[in-house]
């Protein structure tokens, strides 16, 4: 049943996971291991670590012998003994447990966050480095969420697990200790309350393990109607669907509500049949320890009286093990889902000996080039182009042909599975990666701008541009004069992430950042697709001027705006179909020559 | 705190049950050690075995009476507690489902689901908690330190001396701390934002190589983070202990003031120990919920604004219902969007005739998006009025209208569900026959037939397993299927090639003869066929006539003609 429930992803609840608790349990897939990572990223944290688990199991010393001591104070009293003495005992007892507990807490707050904080540390660090493909098969919101709350969570639960396993183990063992000092007879009775608990728990998390995990789906089943509904609710307005969709959303929330009433109500009997069974072991004992007080086996009041202070506190570890563990093997298998990113392979690292590019002039040349983003759907077959250096190349073609592939294998988001792509002669894993990609210029068909000033926007992987740049940059790509009607001009802090400008706006400011890279090849994948053909002409104006000596790929729709290129590559199906100038495949009247009629049939 | 009230309200009858049977439980927690010191007095010191077992059958039967009342309360509870979570969800979606688009731009897609979905759950998760808190807690605080001073009434002053101490670091704790969780929301919102906007330009961060510039931008807000959760657990590591220590230092006072009195009774001191552990439990319970209550403070004021969100637009108090032929007419009309200064368009005035299709081309920015917009009412005129077959459109039934319009959006947006079932959003008894039709006509039969289970492919979320052009084509023949009076089609052919689009726009040229259609394009090849072309720039129509009328009369047309056909046009290479 365990193992079944091992595939289930985390579930947000509260924009949380909480592993365990009132949730799905999961069982890790190799604890050991795990942990074993786990000790290693605590590097440098280590000596607080220690410290606070030294701390943990002197805080559980209290619980330990405040019973005994108390029961001494009982006997002091009802003898008339020394009671000051005890009495001083017990406060010394408190004081010292005050102190361990305080210090505990304390450097936990510290030691804690710095451990969350440096796997966080550590996990982005290795996601910055990972290859594109992982951020195109793995869901963002999942990775967000793995990011800062499953951290953070993830690392809470284990430290606090760890610290509260060690402080009950140690209770346990301790309160065994002296009850079997007191009285080794009333001991074994007591084992057998704990074994009844033991399988009273065993029963109840069987049950409620099955409905907590329906819960979770039932969960994820709701989530999912409301995003959809939700993000697209302009067309669930636009074809008046809204009473359908309340219907199927009440529904699921309805199954919902049912099964979380089911699930709590059934992890509710634990607590209270488990206070049944430790006043049934109250009973016992002391009904054991008058009869043995009447024979005279007993004489020690005090005795007793610490013997059933430590039976009201023994059962207690043994239900909070049961339920920390749990807890703490769903946090390490959510741990596991941390490492499984951990050990996705970051992009290639530079080749032994990769050399240094400066300056390149820019000759491309792709050569037999086979690529697919799946071993079993090749996207690229046999794709051999060459571009000179200071030369503008088209690439056109269907959606699904592949052109947006191709930028991605230039500037190594992706390698080629065969053939070679050489960059002035030399295979492109020759060079540094840092060097490679500030070769490239590029303006993508995702316009993401960041959420800093438009100023920072443009000079976005160059800070050390000066404010001429910039505003030459803007220029250059006819950007500046929406820049200058902004409220604070270049220094508009784009809030939301540049949603707050037209996505003309948001395409001008892409261009103005790869202006300024002044990168010595330029590729532009479909930049100019939403933007207005008037703009797109100035844009285009611009791009001739900064294109003059550098290479430069274009992809985009229109025709008419690549007319002039040097060399046009029509691609289909993967493939190249035809290539050559403009006249050369019109003359050559083929599916290129099609595709400009088409186009401009209407003449 | 006011709207989780509001909703314990309605289930007063179910939360007061409940509550009763928490009472219940508590008293028999709070019996319990009494009964443990009469079985130590009167039993084991006497050494009087029947008298231990006729006391332990007592205890035990009030133990079982405790556990049942815990059971009761927890079937109440947890039906109190899910039943306001299913209804808060009900009603946030209900309220969304009625709001405008103005009012969704405002708040926001992803906000609101968060909303409906974390933000409740923690409202649930407190309210599961506040029964204990709230009730129960204090019912074992003042019963046990009345049980206390009833056994042993000399502790009076300890007792009053402790209880202060205790409350006084209560609120201590609470006053410090809660203030510093706020911050810790604040940042881990903080974190959630670099988070999110690093993996949303991953390609560009890439490109630019700028992979450490996003790392010291997260790491110096994970850090921000951290402080400030170091901060609020600093406050529970100092308060807590202390709270501890008070109620401990009471156990000690109690054992003295007892044994520098005549010898009392061992069971009852026994009691009175045992009670001031559970006092000690109760108030534990209060301060470990600051983090608890910070969070839902923060989700009820999320939940409440949704809540609280009226609709942005007016409902005709006597709707109209006219037959809708197609017929538009723009009255200077103004728009700008709710909170920019900005008008996007300014005096509109056109009129489109019943089966005319009107190309709109413009600059981006211009307003054509804005502009068909207004027309099935996803946005209301800030001035002039809309008139569809003489009716003002503000006038008319929301559902009437819009029933008669059809929809393609920019962005292709599907659902979960078969293919079938997505083109059936557009006439839900629409026949299979009619189904096949739209999507041949809109060039979707093809690859339809092509995929193992033809109609019966299921989409997942959004249509994830299909490619931007393959969704835009579903979505046209959803719209077809419709067979709309007004056919709305907002640049829905951009991530179709060439080929393709040309044969989309002939299909429905030739399935569009009665309908009145509005063409939103950038590309002048889509537009110029059409019956007129409104031509538009910075929120203002400069051009509206048949394409050789504005060739001659409209500049900007022709500027944008020759920009996409150059301006020999096919001379060259006709």
């Amino acid at each position: 049943m365990a193992e079944k429930s091992g595939g289930m992803p985390p579930v947000n609840l509260n924009g949380i996971s909480r592993p365990g608790r009132g949730g799905v349990f999961v069982k890790p897939k190799n604890m050991k291991g795990t942990l074993r990572r786990l000790w290693r990223l605590t590097e440098g944290q280590r000596k607080g670590l220690g410290w606070i688990l030294l701390l943990s199991a002197f805080a559980s010393g209290a619980s330990i012998l405040s019973p005994y001591v108390t029961g001494k104070a009982v006997t002091a009293i009802s003898g008339d003994d020394a009671v000051s003495w005890v009495l001083l005992c017990l406060t010394g007892l408190y004081l010292g447990d005050w102190m361990v507990k305080f210090l505990q807490a304390f450097f936990m707050a510290l030691i804690g966050q710095r451990v969350i904080h440096h796997i966080r540390k550590t996990l982005f660090s290795h996601i910055k480095t990972l290859p594109l493909s992982f951020f195109d098969n793995h869901r963002h919101g999942e990775l967000m969420s793995r990011l800062t709350n499953d951290v953070d969570n993830i690392s809470t639960t284990i430290s606090n697990s760890l610290t509260l396993l060690l402080t009950y183990g140690f209770t346990v063992v301790g309160i065994l200790f002296m009850m079997l000092y007191l009285s080794p007879f009333l001991t074994v009775v007591s084992l057998f309350g704990v074994g009844m608990i033991f399988i009273l728990t065993k029963t109840v998390t069987k049950y409620t393990r099955r409905l907590f995990s329906r819960q979770q789906k039932s969960l994820g089943a709701l989530n999912g109607q409301v995003e959809e509904s939700v993000s697209g609710l302009s067309i669930v307005k636009a074809f008046c669907r809204e009473e359908e969709m309340e219907r199927e959303f009440e529904e699921k929330n309805e199954e919902l509500c049912k099964i979380s009433i089911k699930a709590l109500i059934c992890s509710g009997y634990l607590m209270p049949l488990m206070n049944v069974i430790n006043n049934l072991l109250y009973v016992a004992i002391s009904v054991l320890s008058g009869v043995l007080f009447v024979n005279g086996r007993i004489t020690d009041i005090g005795l007793v009286t610490s013997f059933l202070l430590y039976v009201r506190q023994f059962t207690r570890p043994f239900v909070e093990i049961a339920n920390i563990y749990n807890n703490f093997q769903t946090a390490v298998a959510g741990a596991e889902r941390v490492f499984e990113i951990l050990d996705e392979s970051p992009e290639p690292p530079d080749r032994q000996g990769a050399v240094r590019l400066n300056h390149p002039r820019g000759d491309i040349e792709l050569r037999h080039v086979e690529f697919g983003y799946t071993p079993e759907n090749p996207v690229l077959k046999d794709i051999s182009i060459k571009i000179l250096a200071g030369t503008q190349a088209a690439i056109v073609g269907a959606t699904g042909s592949g052109k947006t592939t191709i930028i991605n294998l230039l500037t190594r988001f992706y390698d080629i599975s065969a053939g070679n792509i050489l960059l002035d002669g030399r295979d492109l894993r020759d060079y540094r990666m840092e060097d490679l990609r500030k070769a490239f210029g590029v303006v993508l068909q995702d316009t993401a701008l960041f959420a800093i000033s438009v100023r920072d926007n443009i000079c976005y992987g160059h800070p050390e541009a000066t404010i001429e740049q910039i505003k030459k940059a803007a220029q250059t790509s006819g950007a500046d004069s929406f820049i200058e009607r902004l409220p604070e001009g270049y220094d508009t802090i784009l809030e939301h992430g540049g949603m707050e400008l037209s996505q003309g706006e948001r395409q001008l400011l892409t261009i103005a950042r790869a202006v300024l890279a002044n990168a010595p090849i330029l590729i532009l994948d479909e930049a100019t697709s939403s933007v207005d053909t008037v703009t797109e002409q100035k844009i285009r104006r611009a791009m001739l001027q900064i294109c003059a000596n550098r290479t430069s790929v274009i992809i985009a729709h229109r025709l008419s705006t690549i007319r002039d290129s040097d060399l046009i590559i029509l691609l289909e199906n993967g493939t190249i179909a035809e290539q050559g100038t403009h006249e050369e495949l019109m003359a050559y009247n083929g599916h290129y020559a099609q595709m400009y009629k088409t186009q401009t049939e209407c003449l | 705190m006011k709207l989780i009230l509001k909703y314990i309200r309605r289930h007063m009858g179910i939360f007061l049950i409940s509550t009763f049977f928490l009472t219940m439980e508590a008293m028999a927690d709070l019996m319990q050690p009494t009964f443990m010191s009469m079985i130590v007095d009167k039993g084991i010191q006497n050494a009087d075995i029947a008298q231990i077992l006729f006391l332990g059958v007592i205890m035990l039967g009030i133990a079982i009476l405790g556990a049942m009342c815990a059971i009761m309360r927890n079937l109440f509870a947890s039906r109190v507690s899910q039943t306001i979570g299913k209804e808060l969800r009900r009603d946030m979606y209900h309220n969304v489902q009625q709001l405008s688009m103005e009012n969704i731009d405002r708040l926001r897609p992803e906000s609101i689901i968060t909303r409906i979905t974390n933000d409740v759950a923690q409202i649930q998760e407190f309210i599961n908690g506040i029964m204990r808190i709230m009730v129960k807690a204090p019912i074992i605080c003042v019963g046990a330190i009345l049980l206390i001073l009833i056994q042993t009434p000399r502790q009076a002053p300890v007792m009053a001396g402790i209880l202060f101490i205790v409350s006084l670091l209560v609120v201590g704790n609470m006053k410090i701390g809660y203030p510093r969780f706020g911050v810790v929301q604040k940042r881990l919102d903080l974190l959630n934002g670099v988070a999110r906007e690093f993996l949303s330009s991953v390609r560009v961060v890439k490109a630019f190589h700028a992979e450490e510039e996003e790392m010291n931008k997260f790491e110096g807000v994970s850090v921000e983070l951290a402080h400030a959760n170091t901060a609020a657990l600093r406050t529970m590591a100092v308060f807590s202990p202390f709270i501890n220590l008070t109620v401990n230092f009471g156990i000690v006072l109690l054992l003295w003031i007892s044994g520098s009195g005549q010898s009392a009774e061992i069971g009852r001191l026994m009691a009175s120990v045992n009670y001031m552990t559970q006092v000690l439990f109760a108030v534990n319970m209060i301060s470990n919920t600051l983090n608890t209550a910070v969070r839902a403070a923060a989700s009820s004021a999320r939940i409440k604004e949704v809540l609280e969100e009226k609709p942005a637009q007016h409902v005709p108090q006597m709707p109209l219902m006219p037959e809708i032929k197609g017929d538009i007419y723009l009255e200077q009309v103004s728009f700008a969007y709710a909170g920019s200064g900005k008008e996007t368009l300014r005096n509109i005035d056109i009129h489109v005739c019943p089966g005319e299709t009107v190309g709109i081309i413009g600059s981006t920015g211009s307003g054509k998006s804005t502009l068909v917009n207004l027309i099935p009412r996803f946005y209301d005129a800030v001035r002039g009025t809309i008139w569809i077959d003489g009716c003002d459109v503000t006038q008319i039934d929301t559902k009437h209208l819009r029933n008669a319009i059809a929809v393609v959006p920019q962005k292709a947006l599907l659902f979960s569900g078969t293919i079938r079932e997505n083109l059936r959003w557009g006439r839900a008894e629409a026949s299979d026959d009619e189904l096949i039709k739209a999507a041949e006509t809109a060039c979707a039969d093809e690859f339809i037939k092509q995929s193992e289970k033809g109609y019966e492919t299921m989409l997942g979320q959004g249509g994830v397993n299909l490619s931007g052009g393959q969704k835009q084509r579903l979505s046209i023949a959803r719209a077809l299927v419709r067979r709309p009076r007004i056919l709305i089609l907002d640049d829905c052919t951009s991530a179709l090639d060439a080929r393709t689009e040309a044969d989309v726009l002939s299909g429905l040229r030739s399935m569009a003869e009665n309908i009145t259609v509005l063409l939103v394009s950038q590309r002048i090849s889509a537009v110029m066929r059409a019956d007129r072309i409104l031509c538009m720039d910075n929120g203002s129509v400069v051009g509206y006539g048949r394409h050789d009328e504005l060739m001659e009369s409209c500049e900007t047309y022709r500027a944008i003609y020759h920009s996409q056909i150059g301006p020999e046009g096919g001379e060259r290479h006709g």
